[in-house]
């Protein structure tokens, strides 16, 4: 589904972001990305959700080299993936309806055939009362929701969250991680960026702990017991400098 | 309704705003230029058309005193060798009173006219197929009356011609800078409105829009304002002409050209609207293509 191969990042002449990171995400995996601020999560998914290119290596989506996509086809790729991101992208002057018909419409889907889908889904969300509200009127939750049901709402076969913890209390960003639970039993692979090891430790998936732009593979319960000790480095399953190799886990599918 | 509206705000920012003005003003100018040119080759093909197959035999004012009679005679002798020459197809002395009404433009009514030495005219007719030597008949002509010219109006006409052509030239180069100016203008509004709304911009890449869905958002805007605009612009070009020519028939001179468009100029004109619209929709197209291609 997802597949990094020696993949390394810069921004310019800046240090290495990330540096010759392998991983392998199966279809219908489950995993989170954490580390410290700056650690290069946010940059681990745009490249994810192409929009960034790799510095030096390979990335391949649903079995294609991104590299050799032509901006046609990269658009057709995109339309795969559902991103929420951290500060949502609401555009401001357009409804809940019509945010979230967003990428139906940008994929030439008319307004009739829309409209069943996107009320269905929001009303699953809780918004079925909003449907006409522009964003700024919407609570922080409400927003997120919405920022969610627009990354769900083409049925994408992978789903990347970065930091949908960030700007919600806990309460509700539990729950937004039971709906992403929800969504990945569907099928759906997941992937979310979160720097709230508290709150990922109650469930069982797959870690992927981005340390000084090197990925460690851990699983989530073990953070319970090591997250709130200083100076902690990976005592992840799967440890090996610059080139781990990591899998979706056989649990956290389907 | 679902998603009728434009992605992109384009219309509630002011980047846009004074596009149309400035499109205004430029059709304006390329309408006045192309009015200009066209009046221009219609003076040129209106005077050709009249002077060629006609030349002008011009008799001085002889310097020594000749009677009236020596005067006629004179002419008539010049008159009889005209017509037996080849070429010539009739030759008509131009009277006091013709002679005069052709100066009346420059002069005016003036009953001191015909104290005035005028000259001779004798107005000549010519095959256009084979037309006679006018060096030779010069001279012949030369040996009957000293001084005497014959003037077949190529000089002038010319010269008209070239006045003309520079005109032409003129227009069209102005058309091509208002051309030029408005791409511009189009391209720096374009970016403006691509800067303000970079956020939407990115988000409707990034969720799997085609670089043509988001430059259909811009080229859309850009064209109805270019249309607005060439449409207000050749509007105040209308009322101008309509105006110049309605002062033109007021001074009633046949020195001034008249400025009556015909119905084929009045389209010419009323297609620069969609020109501007095209043109601005072409470039604001391209240019958010070109801008979108640096986005990975």
């Amino acid at each position: 589904m997802v597949r990094f191969q020696d993949v390394s990042l810069r921004y310019g002449a800046g240090p290495e972001i990330l540096d010759r990171v392998s991983l392998d995400l199966a279809p219908g995996s489950f995993h989170f990305v954490i580390g410290a601020s700056g650690a290069g999560k946010s940059s681990l998914l745009k490249m994810m959700y192409l929009a960034q290119r790799p510095t030096s290596g390979r990335i391949s989506l649903f079995g294609r080299d991104v590299s050799s996509l032509s901006r046609h086809d990269a658009a057709l790729l995109r339309r795969r993936i559902g991103v929420v991101f951290q500060d949502f992208r609401l555009l401001d002057h357009l409804s809940t309806l019509d945010n979230v018909a967003l990428p139906l419409k940008v994929s030439g889907q008319r307004s009739e055939e829309i409209r069943k889908d996107v009320v269905e889904l929001l009303t699953w969300v809780g918004l079925a009362d909003h449907l006409d509200a522009k964003p700024a009127t919407l609570s922080g939750g409400q927003q997120q929701r919405v920022a969610i049901a627009r990354a769900v709402v083409s049925r994408p076969s992978l789903l990347l969250a970065d930091e949908p913890t960030g700007n919600v209390d806990n309460r509700i960003a539990e729950r937004l991680l039971y709906l992403f639970e929800e969504l990945n039993k569907r099928g759906t692979t997941i992937v979310v960026a979160t720097h709230n090891e508290a709150l990922i430790s109650r469930f069982r998936y797959p870690v992927i702990r981005l340390v000084r732009g090197e990925v460690r593979l851990e699983h989530a319960e073990t953070l319970i017991r090591t997250s709130d000790m200083p100076g902690y480095e990976a005592s992840g399953s799967t440890t090996s400098g610059g080139a781990s190799r990591l899998r979706g886990s056989p649990e956290s599918a389907g | 309704m679902l998603l009728r509206k434009s992605v992109v705000p384009l219309n509630r920012d002011s980047t846009g705003r004074f596009l149309p003005w400035l499109v205004a003003v430029m059709v304006y100018l390329a309408a006045l230029a192309l009015v200009s040119a066209m009046a221009m080759s219609k003076i040129v093909t209106r005077w050709d058309h009249g002077l060629s197959g006609q030349i002008t035999v011009q008799l001085p004012v002889s310097e020594s005193e000749l009677s009236d009679a020596e005067v006629d005679a004179r002419r008539e002798s010049v008159i009889r060798l005209l017509l037996q020459s080849p070429g010539v197809l009739s030759a008509n002395h131009m009277g006091a009173e013709e002679t005069a009404a052709l100066l009346e433009p420059w002069l005016g009514q003036s009953s001191g006219l015909s104290e005035l030495p005028l000259p001779e005219l004798i107005a000549v007719e010519i095959d256009q197929v084979a037309p006679p030597d006018t060096a030779s008949l010069t001279a012949r002509v030369e040996e009957i009356v000293p001084g005497a010219t014959i003037d077949d109006h190529q000089r002038w006409l010319g010269n008209l011609l070239s006045l003309a052509r520079s005109i032409e030239i003129v227009a069209a180069l102005v058309v091509l800078l208002v051309g030029l100016s408005a791409v511009i203008m189009v391209v720096f509004v374009t970016r403006m409105g691509l800067a303000v709304h970079y956020q939407i911009v990115e988000l409707l890449h990034l969720i799997g829009a085609q670089d043509g869905y988001i430059a259909r958002e811009f080229q859309i805007h850009s064209l109805k304002l270019g249309f607005f605009g060439g449409l207000v612009g050749v509007t105040l070009a209308a009322v101008t002409i309509i105006g110049i020519s309605q002062l033109l028939g007021r001074a009633g001179t046949a020195l001034l050209p008249e400025l009556t468009l015909a119905p084929i100029e009045w389209a010419i004109l009323s297609l620069l609207p969609f020109a501007a619209a095209l043109v601005a929709m072409v470039t604001a197209r391209f240019t958010v293509l070109r801008t979108l291609a640096r986005i990975p």
